[in-house]
């Protein structure tokens, strides 16, 4: 579907985040969501429209999304729970864009909230039988074999991975909001101990407590709300079951590039018109994944591309300017959707990027530690 | 509150011949009876003609290590003991690739491309894991 700008974002807000205890994930999804409305100038009664992201701890809950609108106190016309984990945030903007389309809805408030505890990640038990009896647990594992392949088939040195984290890091320190602003070095990130070898410490993400939302609406309602839209450019999807067939792997499904070729065709632009791009980064191997299949160069070039600061303020694409899932912390892909959208309206002060126009927002999630590994990725190019 | 037990397969009605040839020490896998492909997880219909005809071959056994970790902090407490441990995926020669263990083997001596060979590893009366070990044998599948 090609939207050509007909719909924008023109809210978006966070709870509070980080290690936060005390808050349910229905409190952080409230709590979201009451911001980004607050950032639209948009009053409850004027949506009618609501999808969240089903959080992966809580199982059985059902009708999340319609609970969600129900402690809101709206009666929407629209309302769905969705299930592509990381890839929700970006997916759910097409698919609010989508439903305005159909008639079916004005105003789509779009949530997801998570709190770890009292559960405890680590006492979570996955559903698959052909992988978590052999000590392969949680999306960790998943991403370790990634990089393991990635390093095999293309030599990238761990130089690379480490200089996506420090970068990050150094962008998070710009970011009061940021759940990892600690000054860290590449010597830092070779220090830091193996988690599931060949990932370190600050190859990983931290759990965060807390959720993210954004509000889609037509553009030209948009003009008369409290900020400038903006505009939903382009969207793109796609979804396949992997064991493991990550970027440059010879036989790789390359289930990122379907999705970018898709985001682009719709949008009407390629990977050299971006501005930035928010790369969804919940360990270092993704975004050397994403910085293939999105275009920004070829699989042999990826080492130099990052060592030359490409991915920092003043390379060719300033990208997770907020400090990423890995520094400003895990909200699903919401913060990427937030940062995104600042830099197009131009308030994002000594981080933002001079002149953004165009901005790339990167989605992956899934099932990536069921059988077998299921993966979805989503894209969004947003304008000013 | 602390699940200090390892988890371990609870069968569907896919997966249970999978389980039950595994406590006969044996790798059996479903083939299509119609284009036979060989496939992995179980399931109704075969993902690549989508019949319904399938029977439980016997594998051979044998495959290489396609990737492999070492699992430093388990995300489960259940194996905080066995850390650091292995976690491979192995590409059997009928094609699919399952998640495994290596046994018999250092950890820094597993390489991508090493011949393995499935091993059982009983659990209990109920549940037998395969394994894989640096491969010996001319035909692991026949012994
Ligand atoms: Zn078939």
């Amino acid at each position: 579907m090609v939207f050509s700008g007909k719909y924008s974002i023109v809210g978006v807000g966070c709870s509070r985040f980080g290690k936060i205890q005390g808050v349910s994930t229905m409190g952080f999804t409230l709590e979201a969501a009451k911001r980004a409305l607050e950032d639209a100038g948009l009053g409850r009664d004027e949506v009618d429209g609501v999808l969240v992201l089903m959080p992966a701890v809580m199982g059985e809950q059902h009708g999340w999304a319609s609970r969600v609108a129900s402690f809101l106190g709206i009666e929407p016309t629209f309302c769905a729970t969705m299930d592509l984990g990381g890839a929700t945030a970006c997916a759910m903007a097409q698919t609010a864009a989508a439903a305005i389309e159909a008639g079916y809805c004005r105003t789509v408030l779009c949530c997801f909230a998570t709190q770890n505890w009292p559960q405890g990640v680590e006492l979570r038990l996955f559903g698959s039988e052909f992988q978590v009896p052999y000590g392969d647990v949680g999306a960790m594992t998943f991403m370790a074999h990634l990089k393991r392949r990635q390093q095999y088939e293309w030599g990238y040195p761990d130089e690379v991975y480490g200089t996506i984290a420090v970068t990050w890091r150094r962008h998070a320190q710009q970011n009061p909001e940021a759940q990892m602003r600690k000054p860290m070095s590449l010597e830092d990130y070779f220090a830091s101990r193996w988690v599931v070898e060949p990932l370190r410490l600050f190859d990983c993400c931290p759990n965060t407590d807390g959720g993210g939302a954004f509000v889609v609406t037509s553009t030209e309602r948009g003009r008369d709300l409290a900020k400038p839209p903006v505009r939903i450019l382009g969207a793109g999807q796609s979804h396949s079951s992997e064991i493991i067939r990550p970027a440059g792997a010879s036989d790789s499904h390359w289930g990122g590039k379907k999705a970018a070729e898709q985001v682009y065709r719709s949008a009407g632009v390629g990977p050299t018109d971006l501005s930035f791009a928010q790369i969804y980064d919940a360990f270092t191997p993704r975004v050397v994944h994403d910085v293939v299949a999105y275009g920004f160069c070829a699989p042999h070039e990826v080492a130099d591309f990052v060592l030359e600061g490409n991915l920092d303020f003043g390379g060719r694409l300033p990208s997770n300017t907020a400090g990423g899932l890995l520094s400003e912390g895990h909200l699903s892909g919401f913060g990427h959707v937030r940062e995104a959208v600042r830099q197009l309206r131009g308030e994002c002060g000594p981080r933002q990027v001079p002149n953004a126009e165009l901005g790339l927002v990167t989605g992956y999630g899934g099932a990536p530690h069921e059988a077998p590994p299921t993966v979805s990725y989503s894209a969004l190019v947003l304008a000013r | 509150m602390f699940v200090l037990e390892k988890p371990l397969p609870r069968p569907t009605e896919d997966s249970a011949p999978y389980w039950e040839a595994a406590r006969r020490e044996e790798l059996r896998l479903q083939k299509c009876q119609d284009c036979g492909h060989v496939r992995f997880p179980p399931s109704l219909l075969c993902p690549r003609c989508l019949s319904e005809r399938a029977e439980w071959v016997r594998t051979s056994g044998r495959g290489t290590v396609y990737s492999f970790i070492v699992v430093h902090r388990p995300q489960h407490p259940a194996f905080q003991p066995d850390a650091p441990y292995n976690v491979a995926i192995v590409e059997l020669e009928e094609g699919p690739r399952l998640h495994t263990n290596l046994v018999e083997v250092e950890n820094s001596e597993i390489e991508i491309g090493m011949p393995v060979e499935v091993v059982f590893e009983k659990v209990n009366d109920e549940v037998t894991l395969p394994k894989f070990r640096p491969r010996r044998t001319e035909n692991p599948g026949e012994r």
